[in-house]
């Protein structure tokens, strides 16, 4: 027994996390294959039986895992943007340009205290995080990622969206209440009215678009903004009033500056966050961050053609069948990285002098991994629709996204009346005007082709 | 423009966000500290300003340690008194120290110790009487008396300084500033003296600032002159 402790003591940290691991996973993958061998038939015919279950766990999965590095790259944006506006660099020093930064803050959060305060209500406290990510996994289940793309597809998605979307203020309510504290049920407050008054405007900016499209579904308005394959198809040349009212009314129901009442943290300290530490608060945040993905792809998908392309690709197709290769396949995959890289370090290695060699040969290695990459991307986009789709969709929404950070570095925030006001006054009578337009025009029109009944 | 601004509506945010925009794409302010050292001239030592509060108050609480630290003395102040009553300066430089620690009790309720403040040793005054008494105590020839005052201690040790300017009736501000101007003259003994070199070594650009003056001085010439150009000037201050 001391033989082995002391065998055991010597083995470095990795060493003792493989001798664990390493069993564990043959244990693991034998028992897959036993299972595969014994079940395999039966089991697949149980996924073809419930194909519809199937799909939408692996797309409510695929979605939950999706949202961390979007979040972390949301939050990287976030430092990142607003720190060389304000002409300094921002993070830099964990990872690469600083990008782990996230990561580090994910880190801190967990290793945070996650204390309850006393008198609070604690089971609607433990929820209301829970509630507001729920929120916020929900809505993104029915978003056009790209053809085929999409978790589910049914007609009433934009309504379910905004039902689900507007669910927000029930869990940030819910955390400011269960708080015993003053702050937070402002903050709590704040956010409610908020919520609730934007969310009319929201809805009503999109009705003219809804008559326009004649359908509710997602999939169904994107295919349609993308007929000629042309941008000027977009809905946002149709209904750009629509589009203002909704980006401005957007920007408020993700708490976004200038319309951070919620989490006005020199008036509220931090809202309805104020009692929350460790993980919950970050659930809060985290949460906030997918919503301003969510409202972004959202934007992109009713307004900005979704997964269009905002001009005809010209359509060729890549012939390459990896197997007619053969053996030959072997010394590509083998030997190309090693021959792309002398191919792409000798020139740097022989016009200065000065390189030393092993530098010539890193950036030799990378030039061929972003080479490389390059290639594979396009004959991807190429081969597949979908990444296609995909490379269109994330880039548009990632623009808007800047465009969010970009007015968190500009605009200072409002008042409370005039953010009421704002509503009120402003973007419900405009939205009701665009409403009314849209509709006399629609029937204008009918009425000149003759097709009104 | 402001007329603009008023008739269309959202002009003001669009130039604000474009402002940020450009900033975006700026040359960054800052300075990575420990690995980036500012390009300063090594005699800086901060501006000497006075600030306001919000109130329109004087924010120094006149606890000396500027005038402490000065090292040639050009700080002084007055101020008010335990008992309201102001004065224009409080005494001689030789008490700054105890009315540091004056003040530091009075704002903090104990004494705050100052390692930067250390009494300076005795010091053999008869080689600067000496050198002085060649040069017959005349403040004209101060170039002369300070190169063989670093001839004799190796450096300009502050006791001698101080003793050069009572005889010679000149400034101690003036002597500082003369000593200070030429780069073959230091307050400290050598080792600390080539790290002040190795730090103006740093700064590439003092030689071809100097050069091109020396060059537009003399002539107006626009191209550069070797640094011989510098000499003249120095020996100008020196007759």
């Amino acid at each position: 027994m001391t033989a082995l402790a002391r065998t055991w003591d010597r083995l470095t940290l990795p060493g003792k996390a493989l001798f664990v691991l390493i069993p564990v996973l043959a244990i693991l993958s034998v028992g897959l294959v036993v299972t595969l061998v014994l079940f395999g038939p039966f089991l697949w015919d149980l996924v073809l039986a419930n194909l519809d279950i199937v799909r939408f766990v692996v797309a409510a999965t695929i979605l939950l895992v999706i949202f961390i590095p979007i979040a972390f790259i949301v939050i990287y944006m976030e430092m990142k943007v607003i720190a060389l506006m304000n002409l300094r660099i921002g993070p830099e020093r964990v990872g690469p340009w600083g990008t782990l930064f996230s990561v580090v803050h994910g880190l801190k959060f967990l290793l945070k205290e996650d204390f309850i305060p006393n008198r609070a209500d604690a089971i609607v406290f433990t929820w209301a995080p829970v509630v507001v990510f729920s929120t916020a996994a929900l809505a993104a289940l029915v978003l056009p990622f790209a053809p085929g793309l999409y978790g589910q597809d049914f007609n009433l998605a934009l309504l379910y969206f905004f039902a689900v979307g507007g669910m927000t203020v029930v869990g940030l309510l819910m955390g400011g209440w269960a708080s015993y504290n003053k702050y937070s049920l402002l903050g709590g407050l704040r956010s409610a009215a908020q919520i609730v008054s934007y969310e009319i405007p929201l809805t009503l900016s999109v009705v003219g678009l809804v008559i326009l499209a004649g359908t509710m579904s997602l999939n169904q308005i994107v295919l349609q903004q993308g007929a000629s394959g042309w941008f000027t198809d977009w809905f946002a040349f149709r209904q750009p009033l629509g589009l203002l009212i909704f980006f401005l009314a957007a920007t408020a129901e993700a708490n976004r500056t200038p319309f951070d009442m919620t989490e006005a943290d020199q008036e509220i300290v931090a809202g309805f966050a104020t009692e929350y530490s460790g993980m919950r608060f970050a659930f809060f945040f985290f949460a906030e961050y997918v919503n301003v993905f969510i409202i972004s792809a959202i934007t992109t998908v009713l307004f900005l053609g979704g997964w269009n392309a905002p001009f005809p690709v010209p359509h060729f197709q890549i012939d390459i069948d990896p197997g007619s290769l053969g053996l030959g396949l072997l010394f590509v995959v083998g030997l190309a990285p090693l021959i792309g890289t002398l191919l792409l370090a000798a020139p740097i290695y022989l016009l200065r002098s000065r390189t030393r060699w092993w530098v010539a040969l890193i950036v030799g290695f990378v030039l061929f991994n972003v080479l490389a990459g390059g290639l594979v991307f396009l004959w991807a986009y190429v081969s597949f629709d979908w990444v296609a789709g995909l490379f269109w969709f994330v880039g548009k929404t990632f623009a808007l996204i800047f465009l969010f950070v970009w007015m968190r570095g500009t605009l200072p925030r409002i008042r409370m009346d005039q953010l009421m006001g704002f509503a009120w006054k402003w973007l419900l009578p405009v939205s009701l005007l665009n409403l009314f337009v849209t509709a006399t025009a629609v029937i204008v029109i009918d009425l000149m082709r003759g097709t009104a009944a | 423009m402001s007329f603009l601004s008023q008739v269309v509506p959202g002009l003001g945010i669009a130039k604000g966000m474009a402002l940020t925009l450009r900033r975006f794409f700026a040359p960054k302010a800052t300075i990575k500290y420990p690995e980036q050292k500012p390009d300063v001239s090594v005699r800086f030592r901060g501006r000497l300003q006075l600030l306001w509060d919000e109130n329109g108050l004087l924010k120094c609480e006149t606890c000396f340690q500027c005038a402490q630290a000065c090292p040639i003395e050009c700080i002084d102040m007055g101020g008010l008194d335990t008992k309201g009553r102001f004065h224009v300066h409080w005494g001689p430089p030789e008490t700054y120290g105890e009315r540091r620690e004056e003040s530091a009790v009075r704002r903090s309720g104990r004494v705050v110790p100052d390692p930067a403040f250390e009494p300076f040793a005795t010091f053999d005054l008869a080689t600067v009487d000496q050198i002085l008494a060649e040069h017959d105590h005349d403040p004209r020839h101060m170039l002369a008396i300070l190169e063989g005052v670093q001839a004799a201690y190796g450096h300009l040790p502050v006791a001698a300084l101080k003793r050069i300017s009572e005889t010679t009736g000149a400034w101690y501000a003036m002597l500082y500033g003369t000593a200070s101007y030429y780069r073959h003259l230091r307050f400290e003994p050598p080792a600390a003296a080539d790290q002040a070199l190795a730090m103006a070594d740093r700064r590439p650009s003092e030689d071809a600032y100097l050069a091109a003056l020396g060059a537009s001085l003399a002539g107006g010439s626009p191209s550069p002159r070797p640094p011989e150009s510098r000499a003249p000037a120095k020996r100008r201050s020196d007759a």
